[in-house]
């Protein structure tokens, strides 16, 4: 999928959308279906499912069958360790200094050449 | 004065103090390890790096571009580089968050670099009322709260 493909952090590029945000302050005061959740939204169900995608992707929701229809939940641990935002710029940092190391290595490779 | 939150980590490189220094002032280094991953992406860097200049950041990629800016508030080379940053396309409101690097040289030429950010929005101010966000992103003024309230 193209919207997984893209390096930056997920969780960071989940909350970075306006409408996944609501999203999430919805489920917050509860699980919800697709239906209720698309409700506040001038958007189709499938636009909102796909927000649900990358909601799901990013570990910040799960979606589980009831009977017939599948609710989605809140995940509890990236949202209820007091700062998403902490979690996102941790994982945004590590990544950063990861390229960083390897940016120092091919730099020295070169110099040795 | 709300609790913010702090992220604090560690890496050691296998440089030199100054190498690692050089990586965070020069712009065309910047470029190359302050974008995503993957190959296909790039960043987009103008860096004034001198105590009271500014840096943006603008890393691109299929969807969207993402940029950061903010000023350099201390400048020690190669030990110790103090920034703010503001990441344009969240909604930290009005705090602009601080990002702090100290290099330590380790034995075998290699550099320990310690990096804090802090200031940063706490979650559940923004991730759990959706009231707080509404007065937030009417605060941003930027293309997200225009979005939001035309929708």
């Amino acid at each position: 999928m193209v919207e997984q493909a893209v390096g930056l952090d997920e969780t960071f590029a989940a909350l970075a959308d306006p409408t996944r945000r609501e999203i999430l302050a919805r489920l917050r005061r509860g699980s919800a279906n697709v239906g209720e959740l698309a409700e506040p939204f001038d958007m189709s169900l499938a636009a909102v499912s796909k927000h649900l995608g990358v909601l799901e992707r990013a570990g910040l929701i799960h979606r589980e069958a009831h009977g017939r229809e599948r609710r989605c939940h809140l995940r509890a641990r990236p949202l209820r360790a007091a700062s998403a935002w902490t979690e996102a710029y941790r994982s945004f940092w590590d990544e950063r200094l990861d390229a960083l190391d390897s940016h120092l290595r091919k730099r020295r490779a070169r110099k040795q050449k | 004065m709300s609790p913010m939150g702090e992220i604090r980590l560690e890496r050691v490189f296998d440089a030199a103090p100054e190498e690692v220094f050089e990586a965070w002032g020069d712009a065309e280094s910047l470029a190359t390890w302050m974008c995503p991953g993957s190959d296909m992406e790039s960043a987009t860097v103008e860096v004034d790096f001198r105590v009271g200049g500014r840096f943006r950041i603008v890393m691109h990629d299929p969807e969207r571009d993402y940029a950061q800016h903010g000023e350099y508030l201390e400048i020690d080379a190669p030990k110790r580089i103090v920034l703010t940053w503001v990441s344009e396309w969240i909604p930290t409101g009005e705090a602009a968050t601080r990002v702090s690097v100290t290099l330590e040289p380790e034995l075998g030429g290699k550099t320990r670099l310690v990096l804090v950010h802090d200031g940063l929005p706490e979650g559940d101010a923004y991730v759990g009322h959706p009231d707080g966000w509404n007065t937030i992103l009417t605060k941003l003024g930027g293309a997200l709260a225009s979005q939001k309230e035309t929708a």
